[in-house]
């Protein structure tokens, strides 16, 4: 019997273990690929005014000076790269954030990122500091980059993550005082574009610029990439980590880096996008059944892509977070009740 | 590996004085020690006395606040992070517990000190952690969440990590401080196994008199300041366990 229990079971549970775990992966990715694919050809036909999928093919491959071709090159397909680059940087920063910080509800707006990309676009637009659209972007950034660093300070001065965690919550407080205070003291037509961005939507981002947002999300996916061996350990501690052999404070550097400018750039330029950083990664989990980062930052990008395809077929009068809040905290509430992972 | 041979002991500290920055533990007399291969050593001392702070020194989380610590003949903040992590592991039963982690993704980790930038795992390191899941017993319970084992189980279960990670020294911070006789028995049993059969070098801190003289070949004890070592059967008679009937309470 015991020799039974030595050989035997543990071939067999190996078996089945691994076939289980290849399917889900193959299933998991399959399905978010080709509802990723669907999700991109109804953004291209539908919007205010709706193009037959026989006209976009058209207007794809051979453009036009007709409408269709406009429509589709000045905004859909602008729209179509924004929800795409912005709904894999969120949920790849709201991942690793998660990750690093070892808090289910850590992510960019938690640790005061968000806020810091608001109050760049609010002294741009508000305070009239920076001018014209790349002023408003590149305060944004710098906003963003801002509160990072203090983060960042943080970080290198205090070992836990619950006090880093702490201090991004208070400077987003902090930075949100500030931009209340901005708000209060203007009334002039700058207030309706700062509110207006402050809504989010992916429809703001032109063919001429969107390779600045390419590039940071670039940059910001391979710094987190590299850091995938840290991103595995940090889930056991950083005493943990060390003892794998990692440099814990460069890691964790370079992931808050990379995770800041992920979520800045896309603040920059999409404004706030709420709920997707916090939600897809535990939507990821679900799905994967993994806490491999090798399979959950690829399965949580994915994920992050759709849900903001997705929300971006709804009609541009609803504002982009309402959609997401809206549709998105019932749907991730209902799966968290039901499933396990209300284990977080 | 060539290091190895110039010195006869897997882990050495010369006047070694242990504590956090430049706040000196309990311990005042610099020590040395030495740590041969094939042995296991009890580190035994009342709560509070430095054990952990001292393994912790030995792992390279703490820097010696004087004296040398080396590991394989050559000084251990020369060692560069990763080839450590070949060479020691510090196991803790009280780690962080990620609550969706299985038992075989953390055993995974014990070869990340060997894996490349993306963290992939070859077919020998997937043979090196069946192996070590095997050693220690925790297949039947290869795909349960760890936070769910029971302090049996999870104390195999860190075991097997490190031996998954082929480490030469292995330091353990009170392994059985929740289990019960049988399975305390059993763990330094295994302890002593894995040490002779795998050539390693184990230091094991407990509260048990009664293990450490059965299952260690030495006993490493710090009291009133000092450390002093003396081999396991010697170590009564030598007054070396004399400390741990001295308490009385008022």
């Amino acid at each position: 019997m015991s020799l039974l229990k030595k050989i035997i079971l543990p071939l067999n549970l190996k078996l089945i273990a691994l076939e289980v775990l290849l399917r889900r992966l193959l299933i998991g990715f399959v399905a978010l690929i080709v509802l990723i694919f669907l999700l991109c050809i109804a953004t291209l036909c539908f919007g205010a005014v709706n193009i037959p999928f026989a006209d976009v093919v058209q207007a794809l491959f051979s453009p036009g000076a007709d409408v269709s071709s406009n429509i589709l090159w000045n905004l859909r397909i602008p729209k179509m790269i924004a929800a795409v680059l912005a709904g894999a940087s969120l949920a790849v920063s709201g991942l690793s954030l998660q990750t690093v910080f070892r808090n289910p509800l850590a992510g960019p707006f938690v640790l005061g990122i968000s806020s810091g990309a608001s109050l760049g676009v609010a002294l741009a637009l508000l305070a009239g500091i920076g001018f014209g659209s790349v002023g408003v972007l590149g305060s944004a950034a710098l906003g963003a980059l801002l509160v990072t660093l203090v983060v960042m300070f943080a970080a290198t001065r205090f070992a836990q993550t619950g006090v880093l965690l702490i201090v991004g919550l208070l400077t987003g407080y902090f930075i949100d005082s500030i931009v209340s205070v901005l708000i209060a003291g203007n009334s002039s037509e700058s207030l309706r574009v700062y509110v207006a961005w402050g809504m989010g939507s992916f429809g703001r981002v032109t063919l001429g610029d969107v390779w600045m947002f390419v590039a940071a999300v670039v940059v910001g996916m391979v710094l987190i990439g590299v850091s995938l061996r840290y991103l595995n350990a940090a889930l056991l501690g950083d005493d943990f980590a060390h003892g794998l052999g990692l440099n814990v404070k460069r890691s964790k550097i370079c992931v808050l880096l990379g995770a800041s400018l992920l979520a800045g750039a896309t603040t920059a330029f999409c404004g706030p996008v709420a709920f997707i950083g916090i939600a897809v990664p535990h939507l990821a989990y679900l799905l994967f059944k993994t806490t491999n980062h090798r399979v959950l930052l690829p399965g949580a990008a994915l994920c992050g892509v759709a849900l903001a395809l997705l929300a971006g077929l709804f009609p541009a009068s609803v504002p982009l977070n309402a959609v997401l809040s809206l549709v998105g905290v019932p749907v991730i509430m209902w799966v968290l009740v039901r499933g396990s992972g209300a284990r977080m | 590996m060539s290091d190895l041979k110039n010195s006869p002991f897997l882990l050495e500290c010369k006047d070694l004085l242990v504590g956090y920055g430049s706040v000196l533990s309990t311990m005042s007399v610099p020590f040395d020690f030495s740590l041969s291969a094939g042995t296991v050593v009890a580190l035994m001392g009342e709560n509070g006395c430095g054990k952990s702070s001292l393994l912790k020194t030995f792992a390279g989380l703490l820097s010696p606040v004087a004296g040398t610590v080396s590991l394989g003949g050559k000084l251990l903040a020369e060692w560069l992070p990763r080839d450590r992590a070949k060479m020691i592991s510090l196991v803790r039963m009280s780690s962080a517990e990620p609550p969706r982690m299985s038992v075989s993704e953390f055993v995974r980790l014990g070869r990340s000190p060997y894996s490349g930038i993306f963290d992939s795992r070859t077919d020998e390191d997937k043979r090196i952690v069946e192996e070590s899941m095997a050693l220690l017993d925790v297949v039947n319970f290869a795909n349960r969440p760890i936070a769910e084992l029971s302090d049996g189980e999870r104390s195999r279960v860190f075991l097997a990590e490190a031996v998954a990670q082929q480490v030469k020294v292995l330091l353990l911070d009170e392994p059985n401080a929740f289990l019960d006789i049988p399975r305390s028995h059993a763990l330094f049993r295994l302890l002593k196994k894995i040490a002779t059969e795998r050539d390693m070098g184990i230091i094991v801190s407990t509260h048990s008199v009664e293990y450490a003289e059965r299952y260690c070949d030495r006993i490493m004890v710090v009291n009133g300041g000092a450390v002093r070592v003396a081999p396991a059967n010697d170590a009564r008679k030598s007054g070396l366990l004399d400390w741990t009937e001295a308490f009385d309470v008022k």
